[in-house]
C-alpha cells in the first residue's frame, strides 16, 4: 500500500510525506520538504551587518521576531557591542509576545482542528452564540499581536528592532493599554488553554533527546546555555562542534542533529520538559496536570511528540504572565510620549564572528556571521528549528506507522499529518 | 444587516504560495483586523496554510498569489491558476517587485547556492527569481512585507462589491506628511528612501525614528535620480546606494536605477 500527501495542510510552508508498506510492514517513509530554497546564506554575503535583521526577518512570516533577534545578537557579539538592560528587556517582550501569537496560531488554526475532525478552523464559525471560541481567540491574537506592535512597529516584520537597541519605545499610554488589554483577556485566554490542554492526543513514544537554552535566571529564550535530556551542557559558541548539518537528496532541508547522537527534539516540549521549574506558578501547575512533567522527576520524562501541543498551551500561559511582569516594569520607566527612548543606536562596524542561539516558537535557532572591517557579511550560517526537529519528526512518523500499521489508508495519513502538525514545522524556516 | 443577508455571492478564492515566507498568507489568515468578516464574506476553497481540505483545480472568483517566481514547476501552475480565476492579485513585494528572495539575482546562481548547499545543489531546479507579472496578466498589486491592511481590505470589498479597487499609489512622504513626522532625510541625514517607495505602510519607519528601506518596493515614476543625488550629498557610497536600491529592488531594471 502507497500512501502519499504531497502538499500537507495546516502547516507553515511546503512539503508533502509519503510511505510504503506491504504484508503489515512499513518499507518506506519519506518527509520531502519541497519548499524551494531563497538561499539566504548566499544572500547574506555581500550586505551590512546592520541590513541583516531586517533580510532574515523575511525567513519566516511567524517568527520574523526570532530571526530577527538572533540576527542581532550574534552581529552584536561580532562587533563587540553590549545592549543595555532596557534594551534587553524590550528584546524579551518582542520574544514572549511573538512565541505566545505563534503558538495560538498553532493551537487554534492549525492543530486544533485535527481533533475537531474538521479540516480547518474556519468551519469553527459556524459555531452559535454570542461570545464564540473564535471570537475569544481573535481578542487573544490582537492582544499579543498589539505587545509586539508596540515594541516592534509592527507586529508581521517589525521595524524598530535593530543592531544596538531599539529605534523608538512605547510611552506610558501605550503599555497602561496593553496591560489593560492583558488583563480583559484572561478568561479568553483560560478558555483556549483550557480547551487545547483538555486535548486527548493519540498514543505515541519516542526517543528524542530533548535539547532547548538554559540558564540561572529565567527561562532561557533570548540566550543561555545548550542543555539535554541526556546530560548535554554547553556554550553556544561550541554549537558548530557539537552539531551537524546533512543533506538529504530527496528535501530542500537539512537535517541537524548532534554529532554521532540520535534524533533530538526542540520546541516548547523540550523547553517545558527540562526547565518546567522555572515555569510561572500556574504554568507549571498546568504542566503537571497535563501530564508533561511529574513532581518527583522534572526532566523530560514524557516521551509523546503529540504531547508538544499541550507544552505550547503551558508556555501560552507562562508567557502571557512574563510579557504582564516585564510590562509592568517597562510602564515604570516608560516616557509619557511615544516615540521616546533610546533612540537610534548604531553601533559601528568592526571585523569579527559572532554566533548566537535563541529560542524561537518551534526551538533551537542558530546564526552566525562573519563580519570584515566594513561591516560587510563575508559569510553567514542559519540553522533553525525545524531542521533540528526533522530527523526526529521522520523517525517519530516511523514508529508511528509501524504502530498503526493495521488502520486503513486513510487513517493512517490524516494520522501521519496530524503528528507532522503536532512538531509545528516551519518549512519555509527549514529550507531558507 | 439586509444588505449582508441579501448578498449570496461568497467568493470562491484560492490563496497560493511561491518563494516566499508565507508572511501575507499569514497577514490575511492572522495578523489583520478583519479577520472573522473575511473569512465569512470568502469561501477559500483552496488555502493551505489554512485548512487541510480544497482543491487547487478551481474555478475560482478571486486568486491571491504571494511569493516570487524561482522554480520551473511555478510558472506552470501560474499560468494554470491565472486560466481558471476571473479575479488575479499579486500580494506582497516578493510577487511584485521580488522581495527579499530577489537579491540572488544580483549574483551569479551558483555563488548564491553554492554558499547554502554542497551535494544537494546538483539536485536544485531554482533560476533567477522573477515577479508573477513576468508571466501572467496581474488584475492588481496589493503591495507591502507585510501587505498594508488598507490596499488588502480595498482589494477584497472590490471583489465584494464587484468594483474596481483602487491601490495607493503615491510616495510614503504623503503618509510621512499626514502623520506630521519630522523628515529623518531632511533633519537627520538618514537614508530614507520614503521619497521613491510606494505608500501604505503608514510611513511606519520615519514614524518610528528610523530610514524608510523600501519593503513596498518603488512607486510608478519615482525620481531615483534624484533621491541617489540627495544620498551622495549627504556622503553615502555609491555601495551604500546600491544597497539602499537592490533590498527590495534587486530586479528593477538598471535603467531606472542610475
Amino acid at each position: 500500500m502507497k500512501i502519499k500527501t504531497e502538499y500537507l495542510g495546516r502547516v507553515e510552508g511546503e512539503a508533502g510525506f509519503r510511505f510504503r508498506t506491504k504484508d503489515g510492514r512499513l518499507e518506506e517513509l519519506e518527509i520531502n520538504i519541497w519548499e524551494p530554497p531563497r538561499f539566504f546564506e548566499g544572500m547574506l554575503v555581500g550586505r551590512r551587518y546592520d541590513e541583516a535583521p531586517d533580510i532574515v526577518a523575511r525567513i519566516c512570516g511567524i517568527c520574523p521576531v526570532s530571526h530577527m533577534l538572533t540576527s542581532i545578537r550574534a552581529i552584536e557579539k561580532a562587533i563587540h557591542f553590549e545592549p543595555g538592560p532596557e534594551t534587553q528587556a524590550a528584546r524579551k517582550i518582542m520574544a514572549y509576545s511573538q512565541i505566545a501569537s505563534s503558538h495560538l496560531v498553532h493551537l487554534v488554526m492549525l492543530a486544533l482542528p485535527d481533533y475537531e475532525g474538521k479540516d480547518s478552523m474556519m468551519e469553527l464559525l459556524t459555531e452559535k452564540g454570542k461570545d464564540t471560541f473564535f471570537k475569544k481567540f481573535i481578542r487573544v491574537k490582537e492582544v499579543f499581536n498589539g505587545i509586539t506592535r508596540a515594541f516592534g512597529g509592527r507586529a508581521l516584520h517589525p521595524v524598530s528592532m535593530v543592531v544596538g537597541g531599539f529605534t523608538s519605545a512605547p510611552g506610558k499610554k501605550e503599555i497602561d493599554g496593553l496591560l489593560s488589554g492583558l488583563a480583559s483577556s484572561e478568561s479568553d485566554l483560560e478558555d483556549i488553554i483550557g480547551t487545547m490542554s483538555g486535548l486527548k492526543p493519540p498514543r505515541l513514544e519516542t526517543g528524542s533527546e530533548l535539547v532547548c537554552l538554559s540558564d540561572d535566571g529565567g527561562y532561557a529564550i533570548n540566550e543561555g546555555r545548550i542543555v539535554s535530556s541526556m546530560g548535554l551542557n554547553a556554550m553556544e559558541d561550541e554549537y558548530e562542534g557539537l552539531f551537524e548539518e546533512r543533506e538529504a537528496a530527496y528535501s530542500n532541508a537539512k537535517k541537524t542533529t548532534l554529532t554521532q547522537r540520535g534524533q533530538i527534539m526542540t520546541g516548547a516540549m523540550a523547553r517545558v520538559g527540562l526547565k518546567s521549574g522555572r515555569l510561572g506558578t500556574k504554568a507549571r501547575k498546568l504542566a503537571f496536570s497535563a501530564g508533561l512533567v511529574t513532581e518527583t522527576n522534572t526532566i523530560g520524562k514524557n516521551k509523546n511528540p503529540f504531547h508538544n501541543i499541550m507544552a505550547q498551551a503551558v508556555e501560552l500561559l507562562h508567557f502571557a504572565q512574563e510579557c504582564k511582569n516585564l510590562l509592568e516594569i517597562a510602564r515604570a520607566s516608560a516616557g509619557t510620549k511615544a516615540g521616546t527612548g533610546p533612540l537610534r543606536p548604531s553601533p559601528p562596524p568592526r571585523e569579527g564572528e559572532g554566533k548566537a542561539l535563541t529560542e524561537a516558537p518551534r526551538g533551537l535557532l542558530y546564526h552566525s556571521y562573519t563580519l570584515d572591517r566594513m561591516g560587510t557579511i563575508r559569510k553567514a550560517n542559519i540553522v533553525t528549528p525545524t531542521a533540528h526537529n526533522y530527523l526526529a519528526m521522520e523517525q517519530d512518523l516511523r514508529r508511528l506507522i509501524e504502530d498503526n500499521i493495521n488502520l486503513p489508508a486513510e487513517g493512517l495519513r490524516s494520522l501521519a499529518g496530524m503528528l507532522i502538525r503536532a512538531y509545528d514545522p516551519c518549512f519555509s524556516c527549514s529550507v531558507h | 444587516m439586509s444588505f449582508y443577508k441579501k448578498r449570496a455571492f461568497r467568493p470562491r478564492t484560492g490563496f497560493f504560495k511561491f518563494t516566499c515566507c508565507t508572511g501575507c498568507g499569514f497577514e490575511l489568515a492572522y495578523f489583520q483586523k478583519s479577520l472573522e468578516e473575511t473569512l465569512r464574506s470568502f469561501d477559500f476553497t483552496f488555502f493551505r496554510l489554512a485548512s487541510s481540505a480544497g482543491s487547487p483545480e478551481g474555478p475560482f472568483d478571486l486568486a491571491l498569489v504571494e511569493g516570487a517566481v524561482t522554480e520551473p514547476f511555478q510558472i506552470i501552475e501560474l499560468k494554470k491558476i491565472r486560466e481558471k480565476s476571473k479575479v488575479l492579485y499579486a500580494v506582497g513585494s516578493c510577487a511584485i517587485v521580488g522581495g527579499i528572495p530577489a537579491i540572488k539575482a544580483l549574483s551569479p546562481e551558483i555563488e548564491i547556492e553554492r554558499a547554502a548547499y554542497k551535494e544537494r545543489f546538483f539536485g536544485l531546479s531554482s533560476t533567477r527569481p522573477n515577479v508573477i507579472d513576468d508571466y501572467v496578466k496581474v488584475d492588481g498589486h496589493i503591495r507591502g512585507c507585510p501587505p498594508g491592511e488598507r490596499d488588502l481590505e480595498e482589494a477584497l470589498a472590490s471583489v465584494l462589491l464587484g468594483k474596481k479597487p483602487e491601490f495607493i499609489e503615491y510616495s510614503v512622504c504623503m503618509e510621512c506628511k499626514r502623520g506630521g513626522n519630522a523628515c529623518v532625510l531632511v533633519e537627520e541625514g538618514l537614508p530614507c528612501m520614503g521619497p521613491v517607495t510606494n505608500a501604505g505602510c503608514g510611513a511606519l519607519c520615519p514614524a518610528h525614528h528610523r530610514a524608510c528601506y523600501s519593503c513596498f518596493g518603488l512607486m510608478g515614476q519615482a525620481n531615483v535620480p534624484a533621491l541617489k543625488g540627495k544620498f551622495r550629498k549627504l556622503g553615502f557610497s555609491e555601495e551604500d546606494i546600491e544597497r539602499f536600491f537592490t533590498l527590495f529592488g534587486a530586479l528593477e531594471p538598471s535603467s531606472t536605477l542610475i
